[in-house]
């Protein structure tokens, strides 16, 4: 449905997208992930015909933003990263105006707006001037803007950006529901957000993609192995010494020591599940065994390490996904 | 079409939320009033004098309307940049700018929406004059020959100012910085033929052909000449050329 290939946006000097290739299946949910300034907005821009590429190219719902723009605009909705409120407007006039721009037919048009209004749950500041709004407001308003003319291809930025929790959920829940329907990217910085609602994520960085995957195999395959959180009642450096001795287990480190109490940090090669090994050992010996936990990398830990420097030098294996 | 029309719907509605509809009109309606009065005086006079006389012919016309619609360019100078000032650059400013180039409008029916807004103000501004000719009509007997054409022309030369401020408009997000370079874009293109009578005979008609101004005069004559409707209808074109080149190279540089 969409189809980005080998896209780079320079702004004079500064090469603000950098030869960024991914597509997105129809009805995916695809997340785009990553630091200030990492290109999200400007490839975004590129998408919905905003602005040229400077080289590369992007094809949304069959037709190249570039050589039949109108044709892809048709089928695109767009919130950006301000939503573009005119503040004289009400938000009847406001989305009034935008279904006549988006060629909404005209006997539709007050059921499609009435119908919006209901969905982002703005039907009561109808008739509020939008430069009023408040900035939850303003978004809400922007994102039903933008889903006005029942477009193929949604693309959101960071359409959570100011909402209160509640709102949050709730903007969620409505994006994950226009899945299926509409293929959407949407960018954000909320972490638990992607992997709650994205199906495939895109981290990028400095305008380059770092990784292209689902959160799972994300969060699992950076680390290159599994990591097992252990509370022993026993002394340290004891049972250390017998949980190294267990086949499989490549480390044992100690992470924190309390009384009699001792929590272990196990690393294991990835697949290999050695609870049960561990549990022998530990009550074989005769030691209480209070915790056993896998401890998995969160995406907070997969995106710092992607994003920061040294790390994504490490993390260089990620680049054979980038092209799928 | 209908796009079209939705742009300039807006445009028009959102000068009217605002006050610079109400602050341009009044304006205008303030100091064509004061004209008005003052040319009323004058002209009273001439054609008592001219009465008393028994000799010279007075002509409402010539004594009247004319000076009124040659001083109304004046007038323009002055309130149509407060019209164009802000078309693109609020929108480049506010972001709304990103709503209308990711609709699926082409860059030819924003300006021209645009364009048609602001001269739909425009066109409400002289509508308010229509009041004084009504007034000189149920008073004296003036030909009405001039007077629409004098229409005509305040119509198309506003265009052409129009046209050229929506262009400087379409380079900056600041809309006082957009104002104030039409402003003194407007005064140049007023001026500009004022050494013409200095100067040698190429020069001077060159000079006579860029000012916007001079081709209204055989407006107010009465006279509807192909030459300056050409003219009219080209700056007017030429300026909206050079918007949608201004609104594509922004495009492209980001
Ligand atoms: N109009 C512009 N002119 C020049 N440089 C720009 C322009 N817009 C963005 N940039 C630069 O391009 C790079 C990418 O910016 P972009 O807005 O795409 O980042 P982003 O990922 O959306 O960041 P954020 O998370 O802060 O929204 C930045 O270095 C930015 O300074
Ligand atoms: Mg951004």
């Amino acid at each position: 449905m969409i189809e980005v290939q080998h896209l780079t946006k320079r702004y004079g000097p500064v090469t603000a997208v950098d030869d960024v290739s991914f597509t997105v299946e129809r009805g995916e949910i695809l997340g785009f992930l990553g630091p200030n300034g990492a290109g999200k907005t400007t490839t975004m821009r590129v998408l919905t015909g905003y602005m040229p590429p400077s080289e590369g190219k992007a094809i949304v719902a069959g037709y190249d933003v570039f050589d039949q723009p109108l044709e892809a605009k048709r089928r695109t909705g767009y919130l950006p990263e301000t939503p573009p409120l005119y503040p004289d407007m009400t938000v009847r006039e406001y989305l009034t105006f935008v279904a006549r721009i988006k060629s909404v037919p005209r006997n539709d048009c007050t059921k499609r707006i009435g119908d919006m209004m209901e969905r982002t749950r703005i039907t009561d500041v109808a008739d509020r001037h939008c430069g009023k709004l408040s900035k939850g407001y303003r978004q809400r308003v922007g994102l039903a803007q933008a889903m006005l003319h029942n477009p193929d291809v949604l693309i959101l930025d960071e359409p959570t950006a100011g909402l209160d929790p509640k709102q949050i959920i709730e903007t969620r829940e409505l994006i994950k529901g226009l899945a299926g329907d509409h293929t959407i990217i949407l960018s954000t910085h909320i972490l638990p957000e992607v992997s709650q609602t994205c199906q495939r994520i895109v981290i990028i960085n400095k305008g380059k993609i770092v990784a292209v995957d689902t959160p799972d195999n994300l969060t699992s395959r950076l680390r290159g192995s599994e990591t097992m959180y252990l509370q022993v009642d026993a002394q340290g450096a004891d049972a250390a010494e017998a949980l190294q001795r267990v086949p499989g287990v490549t480390r044992v480190g100690i992470a924190d020591a309390r009384d009699s109490v001792t929590g272990f940090e196990v690393d294991s090669a990835t697949g290999r599940d050695v609870r049960r090994e561990l549990a022998a050992v530990i009550v074989g010996r005769g030691w209480g065994l209070l915790e056993m936990r896998p401890m998995r990398m969160s995406l907070e830990d997969v995106f710092l390490q992607l994003t920061t420097q040294d790390a994504a030098a490490q993390a260089a294996p990620a680049e054979e996904v980038t092209h799928e | 079409m209908n796009n079209i029309l939705a742009i300039a719907h807006k445009e028009l509605k959102s000068y009217f939320s605002t006050p610079i509809a109400y602050i341009v009109i009044g304006f205008f309606a303030l100091l064509w009033g004061y004209f008005f009065w003052v040319m009323l005086l004058y002209f009273n006079q001439q054609s008592q004098l001219g009465g008393l006389g028994g000799g010279g012919s007075v002509d409402m016309n010539q004594q009247l309307i004319r000076p009124l619609f040659l001083n109304a360019t004046v007038i323009l100078l002055f309130l149509l940049p407060l019209i164009t000032m802000r078309t693109y650059s609020e929108e480049k400013r506010s972001g709304t700018i990103e709503l209308l180039l990711t609709s699926p409008l082409t860059d030819f029916q924003i300006i021209t929406g645009k364009f048609l807004g602001a001269m739909g103000l425009y066109a409400a501004m002289l509508g308010v004059t229509v009041i004084h000719m009504v007034l000189l009509f149920s008073y004296g007997n003036p030909e009405w020959r001039p007077v629409v054409t004098g229409y005509i022309g305040l119509l198309l030369m506003g265009g052409c100012f129009i046209s050229v401020g929506l262009f400087i408009s379409s380079l900056t997000k600041n809309q006082i910085v957009s104002g104030i370079v039409t402003f003194g874009v407007f005064l140049l293109l007023w001026v500009i033929n004022w050494p013409a009578s200095f100067v040698g005979p190429t020069t001077q008609s060159v000079l006579n052909y860029l000012s916007i101004t001079d081709h209204f005069d055989d407006f107010t004559k009465g006279i509807l000449d192909t030459k300056h409707l050409v003219y009219y209808f080209s700056v007017i074109s030429f300026g909206l050329f050079l918007t949608a080149r201004a609104v594509d190279t922004e495009r492209w540089r980001g």
